[in-house]
């Protein structure tokens, strides 16, 4: 046919047909799984973090690799360290879990230490990516509170430190909503229909299910979770969007009500006054970020030394000063900004604080049964 | 023997970037959805489990199916009503602004497609049509649009336009001539850009993620999130593998005809 388009295919050549094609696909099925890196092996059984001992730097040179996310750490947090030490500090900055999780999965990145959130840290130390601290290098781990010693994601500090935490609750335009956002009934307000937002993260997705319903955001009832999907479905006619970006719609005005990290909306709220957050009455979630060090730290005694001067209650101090996040620190505590201290959004006050439970680790059926849950809500 | 080394260099490179790049990876794909998830940081691990299929067979995903396939649809035929009468011109009455035209078209996507995406939503911010159905069809007509036009210019192009005046001289009217002389001889064209179009508009998962809202996720979207999130990579490779069945079905519908065009 005259004119035609006619683009040669593989197979024109007779003998690369459709039967050897598939045939060396096959074999590369093969070769590929052949490859350690992508085989596919058992689950590992139970916890299998690297092993302790002493922390020594395999490589010996006054360094340290230190990889943060953006905008989390005070001027002179790095400069007092290197003074005190004169380790030189390389700073670099990730922006997400994921991203970050992907260097340190691969293990050729050369970090020291690195700052997870408490729900990955779990997947680290499931995963054997980071080693034991040795605490005899780290004297200030006796400054932490409580509350940050007992807790679940890493009971008596063994893979971590705390760098700062904060909760969960919702972040709103004060402009468009005034003050009447107490809790998730927000969402029923005329001017937030299909301007809200909830966080794309199973677990904190789902939590306003569970507390809207008056159940514990860390349940493993399977009906609980599902009667929480429900809820989710239901509510989802009145959102804009399920993301957890949500600085630029905030800040924007595209969207006047968001579940979101209370760092996220104190960020948006420096570049547009009239954000405002608040800890919905029902209760929220707590998170943390916490220093660890990877497996194949090159300089390892280097980042334990520069865990124990983070926990200085001066250098603490400074941090959450900069970083307007809650700190850890309780011997801290007298020199944080009094305006900071005050603030029952950044320290909540006991009462208020029984409400934002950290997210539990329910163990590998639960959460995918929390996984599938959000599946569904999202496609449904 | 001299023919059979010059066809290995010749095909040698190609051959190994293919096997590398598209076989190797597609299969791991394919090994993948039988695997089990693992919510560790393994993402996949032992026994081999048809369960990925089980969930992607779900009647819970038809909606998303078929909105997967009305978006990639609705996509085309707009390529295609705004991509012909371009192509046709360029084609018949460029004269020697023909590649500058040509060019015109291409220029706008030498910039990142995510830029333009967030461009559009930007511009979509203050009408209300952002997050609907209609934002994202848009998004993609838009993204997709030289992937129509190309192979339609070409196809105009190579068209016999002698063809045409000698349907108008044995008496058809513009509508028939169009319908009769026209359009046989551009279809290769119209399937090739077709393909092209409808193809990467059923896989594509940013226009969905950013122009649309709650009730716009299509299977592009869905396997980001079980990728992204780290839920469920044998969940998300069995879509990959269901979404790539509907692209191996599209190619078989082709036809015969459609078999001289790619």
């Amino acid at each position: 046919m005259s004119g035609s388009v006619r683009i040669a295919r593989l197979w024109d050549d007779r003998r690369m047909n459709r039967r050897n094609m598939l045939r060396s696909m096959a074999f590369f099925a093969i070769a590929a799984n052949g490859l350690s890196a992508c085989a596919i092996s058992e689950a590992p059984k139970g916890e299998s973090g690297g092993q302790g001992g002493r922390a020594v730097n395999r490589v010996d040179e006054p360094k340290l690799n230190f990889y943060n996310w953006t905008d989390y750490i005070a001027p002179d947090t790095i400069s007092s360290f290197q003074a005190a030490t004169g380790v030189k500090v390389t700073y670099d900055n990730f922006s997400s879990n994921d991203e970050m999780e992907a260097k340190i999965a691969s293990g050729a990145a050369g970090y020291d230490l690195v700052v997870p959130s408490d729900n990955f840290l779990r997947r680290f130390v499931r995963g054997g990516l980071v080693r034991e601290l040795d605490r005899d290098l780290i004297p200030n781990l006796g400054n932490l509170e409580r509350r940050f010693v007992e807790a679940d994601y890493d009971p008596g500090n063994r893979y971590s430190a705390p760098w700062a935490w904060g909760t969960t609750g919702l972040a709103y335009s004060k402009a468009v909503l005034g003050d009447r956002v107490t809790g998730f009934s927000a969402y029923d307000l005329a001017e937030a229909q299909g301007r809200g937002m909830v966080l794309d993260e199973a677990r904190d997705g789902l939590s306003i299910g569970l507390l809207a319903l008056g159940h514990d955001p860390n349940t493993g009832d399977a009906k609980q979770i599902d009667d929480a999907a429900k809820y989710l479905l239901s509510l989802k006619k009145k959102l804009g969007q399920i993301s957890s970006d949500v600085i630029e719609p905030l800040t924007s005005g595209q969207m006047v009500l968001a579940q979101a990290f209370s760092g996220d909306a104190f960020q948006a709220r420096r570049a547009n006054p009239a954000i405002a957050y608040t800890i919905p009455k029902e209760g929220g979630l707590s998170y943390v970020d916490l220093l660890c060090v990877p497996k194949d730290a090159p300089h390892a005694l280097n980042a334990h030394r520069f865990i124990d001067h983070v926990l200085r209650p001066d250098v603490g101090a400074a941090l959450s000063n900069a970083v307007r996040y809650g700190s850890p620190n309780a011997a801290a505590k007298p020199f944080i900004d009094k305006e900071l201290l005050n603030d029952p959004l950044v320290y909540p006050s006991a009462e208020v604080l029984a409400r934002l439970p950290f997210v539990k680790d329910l163990g590998r059926e639960v959460e995918a049964k929390y996984a599938d849950a959000w599946t569904k809500v999202k496609t449904g | 023997m001299r023919t059979a080394l010059r066809r290995v260099l010749v095909l040698g490179p190609a051959s190994l970037w293919l096997a590398v790049f598209f076989l190797a990876p597609m299969a791991l794909v394919a090994q993948y959805s039988f695997a089990t998830r693992d919510l560790g940081i393994l993402r996949v691990v032992l026994p081999w489990t048809t369960q990925a299929y089980r969930s992607v067979l779900d009647p819970a995903f038809l909606p998303i199916f078929g909105r997967t396939v009305l978006y990639a649809g609705l996509t085309t035929v707009i390529c295609l009503l705004l991509g012909f009468p371009l192509a046709w011109f360029i084609a018949r009455h460029g004269g020697r602004w023909r590649l500058v035209l040509l060019a015109a078209v291409l220029i706008p996507f030498w910039s990142s497609f995510l830029a333009r995406i967030y461009a559009w939503k930007a511009l979509l911010d203050e009408t209300g049509f952002l997050f609907t159905d209609g934002a994202v069809i848009l998004g993609l007509s838009y993204g997709f649009l030289p992937f129509m036009v190309l192979p339609l210019y070409v196809a105009c192009e190579r068209m016999d336009y002698r063809q045409v005046e000698a349907s108008y001289d044995l008496g058809h009217g513009r509508l028939s001539t169009f319908w009769h002389v026209v359009l046989p001889g551009v279809a290769p064209g119209v399937l090739a850009g077709s393909l092209l179009v409808f193809v990467p508009a059923a896989g594509d998962f940013v226009t969905p993620k950013l122009l649309g809202g709650v009730d716009q996720s299509t299977f592009g979207s869905v396997i980001d999130d079980q990728f992204r999130g780290g839920n469920n990579w044998p969940l998300g490779s069995a879509m990959a593998v269901v979404l790539l069945g509907l692209v191996v079905i599209v190619l078989i519908v082709r036809g015969k005809r459609g078999e001289d065009v790619l």
